[in-house]
């Protein structure tokens, strides 16, 4: 089997008490790509995100991971995640009291490429167990030099400014082993220079690491410099799904995210 | 500073908390049980023993409460399964099988018998680890204050049950246990309840407890199995109390299911939460003051005629919550204060 996509979602449904969050969609993430998923606040972006990551059970619908074949829908966040789709989260969600280095570590300990040691190992301190250990911190290391965080590594995460927090965000997820990288709203909070530095390691990681990725974006100029493919969900529907200068002209997405008089404006 | 160097510390770090020292620490203890009695009144000695005691058991709850965040308020139920478990063992075995016990000739315990002292102490540890997860598995899915309750609840299911159970002498209590405890047995657990909650929380296990107790929805997007993390911490904090229990019998000699009520429980906590949620060095210190602060109080209480430990106990919780809410130590070890500021390498310690 040789999927295209990384994660396919079928008819994905998921309703909170009378709310329709995210209605039938219809999402194919290709393999290796970079996509964006847009909309106005409260679209149901995050909403997506929860379900595709296993922190919501759609109410309908299915999801396919692709490069295992294996239906993810209905699965712990974990399982998720060591099938190999990691994500970030709009408010920053890093373990504060750690320190950088220990932040990688906790999601590199769950990577399927190093081995678990059980109790015993663990209180004698055989010596695989620590030679894991160190090609665990040496990956880890490996990982922040790429964000050039490896001089903080022994600070603590919530001292870091806040850009370098959600970027080091985006270090851990792939600490985690996973190749398929969920981004909500990976600029959120920073400056233009901070947003063109990050849209470079976007790209850097996704060449690096041959991930595939998805993300949550207000900054318009990030979505349309870096994306090759665009889908905008309004109100939980999927009014549009393209190439950045189809979205662009898109009466439908104008409409969605600057009101039916903006259309109407623009058309005179 | 390379990264080969920051391995190499790490490695001559854990060189100095190797197996080779806490052993030779161990032996130390056991020379001084020889030694100090001579020196010390026995008042003192009884002190040592209860600190000790109490060291096992903050240094457990806080695998728990500090390092994975779940709040137990259950530590003196797990005692209580430890304590009764390994005292019914050893006064069976007196009774039924006094010839492995008792020396026929002068009456005294045969020196072979604290092989079954053991045995029960270990016993009785598996035992409460047993409750831990029939307890853990199905409350630890609460968060906080439901946590809270439940294990409260569950402590005094444990005294209730024991209240009623005739083979442990119901309300009367279970007497006639051999005094089998003494500084060397306590310190003996007492290393390795420290050498092995530290060896834990320093390790790839450590960092599964605490990403816990950071961000339970970040542990699990990050492939944490974050039931299996508590569950084991809840296992593994049960363990030692249940044997810390089987060592507090075996030196008081009687049991009564009063022994183990939730006012044990509580004070453990406010060990922990003195010391610093998440610091073993500083659930030891604060478990020794807190001994010794209620021995000193003693007199005090004697004289006014009231129990005035527990208003002192509020009283200090409260001035610390204002004044270092996070504990004398908060997550960091004494160590750590000498160097100035947390520093944590690779974690390899
Ligand atoms: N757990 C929940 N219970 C009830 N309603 C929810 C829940 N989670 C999300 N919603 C609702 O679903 C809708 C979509 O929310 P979501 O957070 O997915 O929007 P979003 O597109 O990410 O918006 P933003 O750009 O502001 O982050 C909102 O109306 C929100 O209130
Ligand atoms: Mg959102």
């Amino acid at each position: 089997m040789n999927p295209s996509f990384a994660l396919k979602a079928e008819n994905l449904t998921i309703m909170f008490g009378g709310l329709k969050a995210v209605s039938e969609l219809n999402l194919e993430i290709p393999l290796g790509g970079i996509f964006g998923l847009i909309g106005p606040n409260g679209a149901g972006k995050t909403t997506v995100f929860n379900m595709l990551t296993g922190v919501y059970k759609p109410t309908s619908g299915s999801i396919t991971h692709g490069p295992t074949g294996h239906r993810i829908d209905g699965k712990k966040p974990f399982e998720i995640t060591r099938t190999g789709v990691a994500r970030t989260f709009q408010n920053i969600r890093l373990f504060k009291d750690l320190t950088v280095l220990q932040n990688l570590l906790v999601a590199m300990d769950q990577n399927p490429a190093f081995k678990k040691y059980n109790l015993l190992p663990t209180l004698i301190h055989s010596r695989s167990m620590l030679d894991n250990e160190a090609a665990k911190q040496d990956a880890a290391i490996e990982i922040l030099k790429i964000f050039k965080l490896e001089h903080r590594s022994d600070e603590l995460s919530a001292s870091l400014p806040y850009g370098d927090q959600r970027r080091l965000e985006i270090a851990r997820a792939i600490a985690t082993g996973a190749r398929t990288l969920l981004l909500d709203e990976p600029a959120a909070g920073m400056n233009a220079q901070e947003t063109t530095k990050l849209m470079d390691t976007i790209r850097d990681i996704r060449k690096k690491f041959n991930a595939t990725i998805l993300l949550i974006e207000h900054d318009m100029k990030l979505v349309m410099g870096i994306c090759e493919r665009i889908a905008v969900l309004d109100y939980g529907v999927k009014i549009a799904e393209g190439v950045p200068s189809e979205i662009q002209k898109n009466p439908r997405v104008i409409e969605a995210y600057l009101g039916k008089a903006a259309t109407n404006d623009h058309a005179k | 500073m390379g990264l080969s160097n920051k391995i190499e510390n790490t490695k001559s770090y854990a060189g100095l908390m190797s197996l080779r020292w806490w052993l030779l620490a161990i032996a130390g203890a056991w020379a001084l049980d020889y030694v100090l009695p001579s020196m010390l009144s026995p008042y003192i000695f009884q002190i040592l023993v209860l600190a000790g005691i109490n060291v096992i058991l903050s240094v457990s709850l806080n695998l728990v409460n500090g390092f994975t965040g779940q709040f137990s308020m259950g530590h003196a139920g797990f005692m209580a399964v430890g304590g009764y478990l390994s005292a019914f063992l050893t006064t069976s075995l007196v009774e039924h099988r006094p010839d492995l016990m008792i020396d026929p000739a002068t009456g005294e315990l045969l020196g072979t018998a604290v092989i079954f002292y053991f045995g029960s102490l270990i016993l009785g540890g598996v035992a409460a680890t047993l409750v831990g997860y029939i307890v853990g598995l199905p409350s630890l899915r609460l968060r906080g204050d439901y946590l809270a309750i439940v294990t409260l609840g569950f402590g005094e299911i444990i005294r209730v049950i024991l209240l009623n159970t005739d083979a442990v002498g119901g309300a009367r209590g279970l007497s006639g246990i051999k005094q089998f405890t003494n500084f060397g047995w306590v310190f003996t657990f007492v290393v390795i309840t420290v050498f092995c909650v530290w060896r834990v929380v320093h390790s790839a296990h450590g960092r599964v407890l605490q990403s816990i107790r950071e961000d339970e929805i970040a542990a699990t997007a990050m492939g944490v199995n974050t039931t299996q993390g508590k569950v084991r911490a809840f296992a593994m904090g049960a363990f030692f109390a249940g044997v810390a229990g089987g060592l507090f019998a075996h030196y008081l000699t009687t049991l009564n299911p009063g022994t183990f009520d939730f006012n044990r429980s509580f004070e453990v906590i406010i060990m922990v939460v003195l010391g610093g949620m998440g610091s073993i060095s500083g659930s030891v210190v604060a478990a020794i003051v807190l001994t010794v602060l209620k021995e000193a109080l003693r007199p005090l209480q004697q004289y006014t005629g009231v129990d005035l430990r527990m208003v002192i106990y509020a009283l200090v919780l409260i001035i610390m919550m204002l004044a270092r809410p996070k504990g004398i130590f908060g997550t960091k070890e004494i160590g750590d204060l000498f160097r100035g500021r947390k520093k944590v390498k690779g974690d390899l310690t």
